[in-house]
């Protein structure tokens, strides 16, 4: 974890100067590790509508309710039937039928979280997407998750959340016995808090000023061999590659055999033939040659092609974006993303160790003060308001930043070329969302569902002359086995996917899904498509 | 494959209510096109199921919680929970089955009464204690076991234990057992067929390396905040508390442990000492949360309710989730192995340099990440080399240490490797280079 991370989660768990966490922070001290004060503000600041208090849409909240969500609405107008009785545990089993579902389910949800808000709406759904003030409030959630809607009343809903990029995302579930998908609707998802577990580029190769100061200024032959056995590898690294452009007319190892050379010479400097911190600097070697000067899909995203309907909060993202572009390019910078002020354990004595983090933090200072003033110039509007934590957390995630764009629900089974080269390219991904597609369909036209039947609608999307894979029977005469079943442990399963995504969405923290993610519970897989 | 094993207990349960089982019923009632044709659909396999089976959660936490939900809304009925530990207020936030009121009290009985109360028929039997209590007749009763735990030490207990259990005259002797673990987004589940399949010992270097800070970077060279925090509860807790115990969930102890920690830290300038890093370092706290908690615990329960009804293939054997950048998952068979000292069979070869101590044998032994063992014994057929226990022993055979590797086992002897944390004897097969 960074400094700077662990600091956000000392201010989220910590209120009294004996450094002791309160109440509320030492009930959520296992997931502030994880997304910190900034993910749980955005938590509770959320509002989210399910629509259907179906097994899987209190599964999912209930993964919702605990981590401490702002507020939450269930749309549903069923009354319990005996078999929801059977399948949810958000119902008072026997004593819940005859009574409407989602009012039975709210106080058994709630009681899960005293900080978290909410209420039942018995309603149907279609009645609300009638009328201009049930759009209105549909559309004032800060996401929408729906469960095994009707075919009609799901397109609605998705023609409505598309139709304002500012408004919710929409997750869509739809599930079938062991069979199940889920999609999430937006247009796009920017993150900076990716939480990549790769290491930001160190700058061995453009080095700042003092750390090539430093570098060239150790005297390796007389220097006390304790010390010269501490002397951290960044540094070694830096002498190595300063001594070897001296001698290649600036250029870095190139083949094979300059690359051997690099390293003998790196570990002829050393004094003692069990100097770690050469081995270290050796095991680190490739960074010389193999690091970009951008990271490949940073750089790509600096050539987006505008997007018309990017919500209006991402505007900040990208300006910063463009802002550094530009940084990259600025003559008097660094030619690279701004460095990351992180620095790696290294085998060091404590000395050499804080001095040499103090310079990558300064640095990482200087460089982000030439970003803002980038910023400040090329976007002086959006610098004058834009959030300063913003900024931070965007020039501190630099090297790791992903910009989503997201398709309509369905817009995937309106692309025949599409839907056919996934086929053969991911048999059973496709297999199952075409089965699960067909039975929707079945469904709301109130008609039986059988694998005939099935076969036909399946027909129907995919058009004549596709040989169907055996991966489609499979799934076809699954769906057919059970074709309203909401089964417990594929309700939980989903539960638990579905309320990671809406988490992540929420959070604006690590990578949400893109497209459908398809779950085959027989096979025991998950697999993404579309 | 289970409608075979059964042991009949109890009778139809007078809480049914017709439709109840209306969606689980859409599986039992029919075949799906990859079910085995030795399912029986129907009456006999909800009879099962329902009246018969008995299956063991072992953990009534993160994952146990979800865990005995999904099962008695399967349709178990005679369910027993096994936990040692009581209610924290920092389990809340994914433990479901638990209120602020519950704070103190067991796991194992607060979780079978509330799941009692809200699926009436079903019978959860809890016992509030370690799993080390019980012997293999207790073990010998359940159709199924799931692992939902945390410790590693519990899970390799439970494997040994099940894995000793299987008495090839006797099919019923094969207890399945289902594991889960979950840590932040990610998370596995498996099913283990002791001596079958691959077992939990078998896959012991998948785990992550727990970070061990080299006593000397914690001594002399401390860089990072962990240092600081492992130099107070390593060096400065034994040192100025003496005999008295530290106890990680006492809040004054981590107060005390953070205040030393953080003076350290101002004296080398090393930022970042915080009592959550702390209170995280000492504790070993894994992040969780309730989401990768019910995808886990889903998991498992699918495949204890596909073994148990026939009804689908079950997971052949290892099922892994990585929920951090989109959705990603592996379903793989991990192979079992040959050398494995549970179900292998077969004794581990070792190589050791002839120069090597017996003192630098085990410190070789306590770094390998496939054995994971602290504080082991050693000794060879009618020899002791050396035994960390009982005092007048261990001053015995201290001298040993000192001793070459090679003056006391010959070229491939064996040696036997125990510790209190291993539950089984580990023989090694020493080649010498
Ligand atoms: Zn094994």
């Amino acid at each position: 974890m960074s400094q700077t991370e662990s600091r956000d989660i000392q201010q989220a768990t910590t209120s009294v100067a004996s450094g002791q966490p309160d109440a509320k922070t030492r009930r959520y001290d296992r997931q502030l590790r994880i997304w910190a004060a900034s993910g749980q503000a955005a938590l509770e600041a959320s509002r989210i509508l399910l629509v259907s208090s179906s097994a899987t849409s209190t599964s999912i909240l209930k993964n919702l309710v605990l981590p401490g969500i702002g507020h939450f609405s269930i749309l549903d107008s069923a009354i319990t039937s005996p078999a929801d009785a059977g399948n949810n545990f958000f119902l008072n089993a026997r004593q819940s039928i005859g009574k409407p579902r989602a009012q039975e389910a709210v106080p058994l949800l709630r009681e899960l979280n005293d900080a978290v808000q909410g209420e039942a709406v018995l309603k149907d759904v279609s009645e609300l997407l009638s009328t201009e003030q049930g759009k209105d409030w549909i559309g004032s959630f800060s996401l929408v998750i729906a469960h095994n809607l009707k075919k009609d009343s799901l397109e609605q809903l998705s023609a409505l959340l598309w139709a304002n990029p500012n408004g919710p995302p929409l997750i869509s579930v739809r599930s079938a016995g062991f069979l199940a998908e889920f999609h999430i609707q937006y247009h796009e998802h920017c993150v900076s808090q990716t939480h990549s577990e790769t290491a930001p580029s160190l700058r061995i190769t453009r080095p700042f000023p003092a750390l090539l100061e430093w570098a060239r200024s150790v005297d390796l032959q007389n220097m006390d061999s304790t010390d010269h056995g501490h002397l951290p590898s960044v540094v070694i690294l830096v002498r190595a590659v300063d001594e070897w452009r001296k001698s290649h007319d600036g250029n870095l190892p190139k083949t094979p055999a300059e690359k051997k050379e690099f390293k003998s010479n790196m570990l002829a400097m050393r004094v003692k033939p069990d100097e770690e911190n050469f081995e270290e600097a050796e095991a680190q070697a490739w960074r010389v040659w193999s690091e970009p000067a951008i990271p490949s899909d940073v750089q790509s995203l600096f050539s987006l092609p505008p997007l018309a309907t990017s919500p209006r909060h991402n505007a900040t993202f990208h300006a910063l974006l463009e802002t550094l572009a530009e940084f990259t390019k600025d003559p008097s910078g660094p030619g690279t993303l701004p460095i990351s002020a992180t620095l790696p354990d290294m085998k060091a004595d404590t000395k050499s160790y804080v001095q040499l983090q103090n310079l990558y933090r300064q640095a990482a200072e200087v460089e982000k003060n030439k970003f803002k003033e980038i910023f400040a110039a090329k976007h002086p509007e959006i610098a004058k308001t834009a959030n300063p934590d913003e900024v931070d957390t965007f020039v501190k995630n630099a090297h790791h930043l992903r910009v989503l764009r997201g398709k309509q629900l369905g817009a995937f089974d309106k692309d025949r070329d599409a839907i056919v080269n996934s086929l053969s390219m991911q048999p059973r991904e496709a297999a199952t969302h075409l089965a699960l597609t067909a039975l929707s369909a079945l469904l709301s036209r109130e008609a039986e569902v059988t694998v005939d039947a099935l076969n036909t609608e399946v027909q129907a999307i995919i058009g004549e002359g596709i040989e169907f894979p055996d991966e489609l029977d499979a799934a076809i005469g699954e769906v057919a086995r059970a074709p309203t079943a909401d089964l417990p442990n594929t309700a939980a399963f989903l539960g638990g996917l579905v309320a990671q995504e809406a988490i992540k969405v929420i959070t604006e923290q690590y990578v949400p899904l893109n497209g459908y993610c398809v779950v085959d519970l027989i096979d025991s897989w998950t697999g993404i498509i579309g | 494959m289970m409608a075979a094993a059964v042991a009949v207990n109890g009778t139809a349960s007078s809480s049914d209510w017709d439709g109840r089982y209306y969606h689980v019923d859409q599986i039992l009632d029919r075949p799906g096109p990859r079910t085995d044709p030795s399912f029986l659909a129907g009456d006999e396999v909800k009879e099962f199921l329902r009246e018969k089976c008995k299956i063991l959660v072992i953990g009534a936490g993160g994952l146990g919680c979800e865990i005995l939900a999904n099962l008695a809304l399967s349709g178990f009925k005679d369910i027993h929970v096994i936990d040692m530990d009581t209610i924290d207020i920092s389990n809340l936030n994914r433990q479901f089955l638990f209120r602020p009121k519950d704070v103190g009290n067991s796991k194992a009985i607060v979780a079978a009464e509330f799941i009692m109360n809200r699926v009436p028929g079903v019978k959860v039997t809890p016992y509030f204690g370690k799993i080390q209590d019980k012997d293999e007749d207790y073990y010998m009763q359940f159709n199924l076991i799931i692992c939902g735990l945390d410790s590693v030490e519990a899970r390799r207990w439970i494997n040994a234990t099940l894995v000793n259990m299987v008495d090839p005259e006797n099919p019923e002797s094969l207890k399945p057992l289902i594991d889960g673990g979950t840590e932040g987004f990610k998370g596995q589940a498996r099913v283990i067929l002791p001596t079958v399949t691959s077992c939990y010992e078998c896959s012991l270097d998948m785990l992550n390396k727990p970070t061990a800070f080299p006593i000397c970077t914690i001594a002399n060279t401390p860089r990072l905040p962990e240092h600081c925090i492992e130099w107070a509860s390593v060096l400065e807790w034994p040192r100025v508390h003496g005999e008295k115990k530290m106890d990680t969930d006492n809040p004054e102890h981590i107060s005390w442990l953070y205040q030393i920690a953080l003076a350290r830290a101002k004296e080398f300038k090393i930022e970042g000492v915080t009592y959550s890093l702390t209170q995280g370092v000492v504790k070993n706290i894994i992040p969780a949360i309730a989401s990768t908690n019910a995808i886990i615990a889903a998991s498992c329960c699918n495949e204890a309710f596909k073994i148990a009804t026939s009804s689908a293939a079950y997971l052949n054997n290892y099922f892994m989730l990585i929920g951090t950048d989109s959705v990603y998952s592996y379903t793989f068979e991990h192979e079992k192995r040959q050398d494995c000292p549970v179900c292998g069979g077969e004794s581990l070869d070792i190589t050791v340099n002839k120069e090597w101590t017996v003192d630098r044998l085990i410190e070789v032994l306590v770094e390998r990440q496939d054995i994971q063992v602290k504080k082991p014994s050693l000794s060879a057929p009618g020899k002791q080399i050396y035994f960390q226990a009982p005092p007048q022993l261990e001053e015995a055979t201290r001298p040993n240490l000192e001793k070459k590797v090679s003056e006391l086992v010959p070229d491939g002897g064996e040696i036997t490797v125990t510790a209190t944390t291993l539950p089984f004897n580990l023989s090694l097969r020493v080649k010498y280079i």
